[in-house]
């Protein structure tokens, strides 16, 4: 056993530089794919409701507004949310998710009604899926 | 003289709020009295009321070390109750993560250790390194803490060539540290006078009082999960179990650093040779009614679910047996005869997790001081009985 | 004229108020070191390096509110924290750090002082055993069993490492040793095993990690200070603080030489010498892990009190040489 096995590592760190990172003052780059905040784009939703049926914390609230020309609100709850990014992978759009993930965290607010997120849309139409193509007209 | 000594359910040694009320002559306890409750969720009977796919989010969250451990367990019972396999790729991320997380608690668990003992520069050293797989969890699952990487099928996403890379590159780095804090554990004379004969568990009592995980392999019991039943890819990835014969808190410091070298062996092995494939496969939506019992070796021991479905979306019943639950009978035997001041290391050596071991709710009289389990349904009709006589509370407002 | 210097004397330098703003520097520097030790930042925001943190908290803990417990004998719960303050620094007012003149001391060097103030140091002891024998509360008694029992084990060893200087120049007054070590530097050398054992010694009188078994957090929730709060704590850890420049000077006097060199360049030496001694205290601190109460006791009589009585010995072998 030897006395003082740790002393050479302690002296050695008086002289570097510290391991904290002086938050909020510098701020560490998050890296890709982090998961933040759930927002819509809102021009490729086709109101499947596929989110709102898959959250876990039931943070997403898809209403219609308009039934003639099928307009409907979605509302994130981002107080309820746990960013788990579900709605994100149930969102069948293709070639482009409408659900998305960005890299907001700070997100504290005083009231919890400040942190809900609204979005009001017409219903996207599916691109149909590319078809066998037509056979030509018979040229006369 | 005997005296009854509280120790929480608020105490600054507890990270989480338990009653341990320990029975003293001088400095020596006698006895040691174990009250659970305080850190109930009602978890089970929510995870009745979501769907299969919302449940993996609840399961993570039963605790946040070893929330990874949960959802996999979760995981691997409802993808035997559906019949569908995950790919290879699949599993082998999948398990990189558990890994992964069982290199994150160990250390987590070396700081706590070190700061139960006092040696707290021992803590911020390892905590500071730990850093290091936090940031590798942060790059592969897009968060530092409930991973979110597991879906029913498979796991959500793929890890490329950078991450590979990365994660390979940061193991000498994390090898190079363990070692270091292997010898120091090992030669600092105060650490290791407060940690050795501590908390004393022969091997016969290990066996018999049914402890799990590092607690039980510290005293010589060779256990685990994943040679004794391997689940997923453990039956191909060669790796040993790492046991310890002093039966004492330094014979789990031991195990658990023997662990981290071990897990740094199989992320190597699983990294190197990553198959290529798909990540999922496409799970149904409801599952035919069945039963089953799902094992995995968490950090802190063997992890049980028992998942009963009905034929519908949501399970019918979810049971979670959580390590640190069957390592509370070995704990009070390893109080018996012990000082005051071991304690706190005595609690930590078994790494308590204590809000993944709350599944009962038990009611003390407090004139009469005896107990007794309630039934939900008893405690239902209980509140309505009391409610009726309350009328005018029938109107409140909700809050919110 | 006398009358308005000694006020100044008790008040101003180096009274009152030069002991808070040296000892709240002084747990600002312990402080820093310690996290830089551990690869941390220490105090940074407040004031310009974090220099004004000791003050905030002591600010803060004096707006607190102040919680009496039903049980506990009052009046000795209030002033206990008041008279552990005077007599620390009181012993702070026996150190030569202004006594640079052996012609004209001050009122306060007189033959024996050493012994005066070695006592004064031993008195903060009981001051905690009171603290927590009088808050009635489990876990504050079983602080105030530990404070006695350590008690028991470094008070020996203290007393003859701080003593043995004192035996080799041959006086027991401080300004005397002092100007006895400045006047012959190479003695210093053969009290160096003092030195270590007084540094330990020490570290266990200001019950610092590894021995701060009395009011380990984890342990014993705050030990003898469970049930204080608000002025009184902010007070005992006051005088913490000037307890650990007490000792440090103390330390610095009879083994470093003292503080020669007139007003300026003698307080400038003061500084330099208490806070390398704390910078030592500080390392031991981030070293060790803590040491369970009845290792204190077995740890300190097998090999502190025995490396003190070989100091002793070497310095009685080189009294006898010299003379």
């Amino acid at each position: 056993m030897k006395i003082a096995a740790f002393l050479p590592e302690l002296l050695r760190h008086l002289f570097r530089k510290p391991a904290t990172v002086d938050y909020p003052f510098r701020k560490l780059k998050v890296p890709a794919g982090f998961r933040g905040t759930p927002f819509l784009h809102p021009e490729l939703c086709i109101a499947c409701r596929a989110c709102e049926r898959d959250c876990p914390a039931e943070a997403i609230e898809i209403t219609s507004v308009g039934d003639v020309e099928k307009k409907f609100k979605m509302v994130i709850n981002n107080d309820r949310c746990i960013h788990c990014a579900q709605c994100v992978d149930s969102c069948p759009t293709t070639p482009k998710k409408a659900m998305d993930m960005d890299a907001e965290f700070e997100i504290a607010a005083f009231d919890r009604h400040d942190l809900k997120a609204e979005w009001i849309f017409v219903r996207a139409v599916q691109k149909p899926r590319a078809a066998e193509p037509k056979p030509a007209p018979a040229e006369k | 003289m005997k005296v009854t000594i509280p120790i929480g359910p608020q105490h600054p040694a507890l990270k989480e709020p338990i009653s341990l009320r320990m029975t003293v002559d001088g400095e020596v306890i006698q006895d040691a009295d174990i009250r659970l409750g305080y850190n109930h969720r009602g978890i089970e009977k929510l995870a009745e009321e979501k769907t299969w796919v919302q449940n993996i989010y609840l399961t993570e969250r039963i605790c946040g070390i070893c929330s990874h451990s949960h959802a996999t367990c979760y995981v691997q019972g409802v993808e035997k109750l559906m019949e569908i396999e995950a790919p290879r790729r699949g599993q082998y991320i999948r398990y990189l993560v558990s890994e992964l997380e069982r290199v994150h608690s160990h250390l987590l668990w070396l700081g706590i250790a070190g700061h139960e003992a006092g040696f707290d520069s021992f803590f911020m050293y390892t905590w500071r390194d730990r850093e290091i797989v936090m940031d590798l969890l942060e790059i592969v699952s897009g968060n530092r803490v409930h991973y979110a990487i597991n879906t029913l099928g498979g796991v959500r996403r793929d890890v490329d060539e950078t991450q590979r890379a990365k994660i390979l590159g940061s193991l000498d780095a994390l090898r190079k540290r363990t070692e270091y804090y292997l010898m120091i554990g090992a030669n600092e004379p105060s650490f290791v006078g407060r940690l050795s004969r501590v908390g004393y568990l022969s091997k016969e009592d290990a066996v018999a009082l049914c402890a799990v995980g590092p607690t039980a392999r510290a005293s010589g019991v060779a256990q685990d999960v994943r040679k004794d039943d391997p689940y997923g890819i453990y039956g191909e990835v060669p790796f040993e179990v790492c046991t310890a014969d002093t039966c004492d808190v330094l014979g789990r410091t031991v195990v658990r650093v023997k662990e981290l070298l071990q897990s740094y062996n199989i992320i190597e092995f699983l990294m190197k040779n990553l198959p290529e494939g798909p990540i999922a496969v496409k799970a149904p939506r409801k599952a035919k009614p069945n039963e089953v019992v799902s094992r995995y070796e968490a950090p802190r021991g063997e992890n049980m679910h028992y998942i009963k479905s009905n034929g519908t979306d949501k399970p019918e019943r979810l049971k979670v047996r959580a390590p640190t639950l069957a390592n509370y009978a070995a704990t009070v035997k390893m109080l018996k005869n012990g000082f005051i001041a071991d304690i706190p290391l005595i609690f930590a050596a078994i790494d308590p997790c204590i809000c993944c071991a709350e599944r009962t709710v038990e009611v003390i009289d407090a004139r009469s001081g005896e107990e007794r389990t309630f039934l939900f349904s008893e405690l239902r009709r209980m509140a309505c009985k009391r409610f009726e006589k309350f009328s005018q509370k029938r109107n409140a407002a909700w809050p919110f | 004229m006398a009358v308005l210097r000694t006020i100044l004397y008790l008040l101003v330098y180096p009274g009152v108020i030069f002991l808070f703003v040296y000892s709240t520097f002084a747990e600002w520097f312990d402080r820093k070191v310690y996290a830089r030790l551990q690869n941390r930042m220490g105090p940074t925001h407040t004031g310009r390096w974090g220099l004004l943190q000791p003050i905030a908290d002591f600010v803060k803990l004096m707006s607190k509110e102040d919680i009496v417990p039903e049980r506990a004998d009052k009046r000795l719960f209030t002033l206990l924290p008041i008279f552990g303050l005077a007599i620390v620094s009181t012993a702070g007012l026996l150190l030569p750090v202004w006594n640079f003149d052996l012609a004209a001391p001050g009122f306060t060097s007189f033959p024996g002082d050493i012994i005066v103030l070695l006592y004064l140091l031993s008195l903060p002891t009981l001051i905690f055993f009171l603290a927590g024998w009088s808050s009635t509360s489990f876990f504050s008694t079983i602080g105030a069993t530990r404070v006695l029992t350590m008690f028991f084990g470094y008070e020996v060893p203290l007393f003859l490492s701080v003593l043995s200087p004192a035996l080799l120049a041959g006086s027991w007054r401080l300004a005397e040793i002092a100007r006895f070590y400045q006047q012959k530097p190479f003695l210093i050398l053969p009290n160096l095993l003092g030195f270590v054992v007084a540094l330990i010694a020490v570290q266990a009188k200001l019950e610092r990690t590894p021995f701060d078994i009395p009011h380990a957090e984890t342990e014993v929730v705050g030990g003898t200070f469970t049930e204080y709060s608000g002025k009184k704590l902010a007070f005992f850890r006051l005088m913490t603080d000037v307890e650990m420049v007490v000792s440090a000077g103390l330390l610095a006097t009879v083994f470093l030489g003292g503080f020669p060199g007139g007003a300026l360049l003698g307080f400038a030496q003061f500084v330099a010498k208490t806070l390398a001694v704390i910078f030592f205290l500080t390392l031991m601190r981030a070293l060790t892990s803590r040491i369970r109460v009845d290792q204190v006791v077995s740890f300190s009589w097998r090999y502190l009190a025995p490396l003190a009585v070989l100091q002793l010995l070497i310095v009685i072998l080189i009294k006898g040489f010299l003379s």
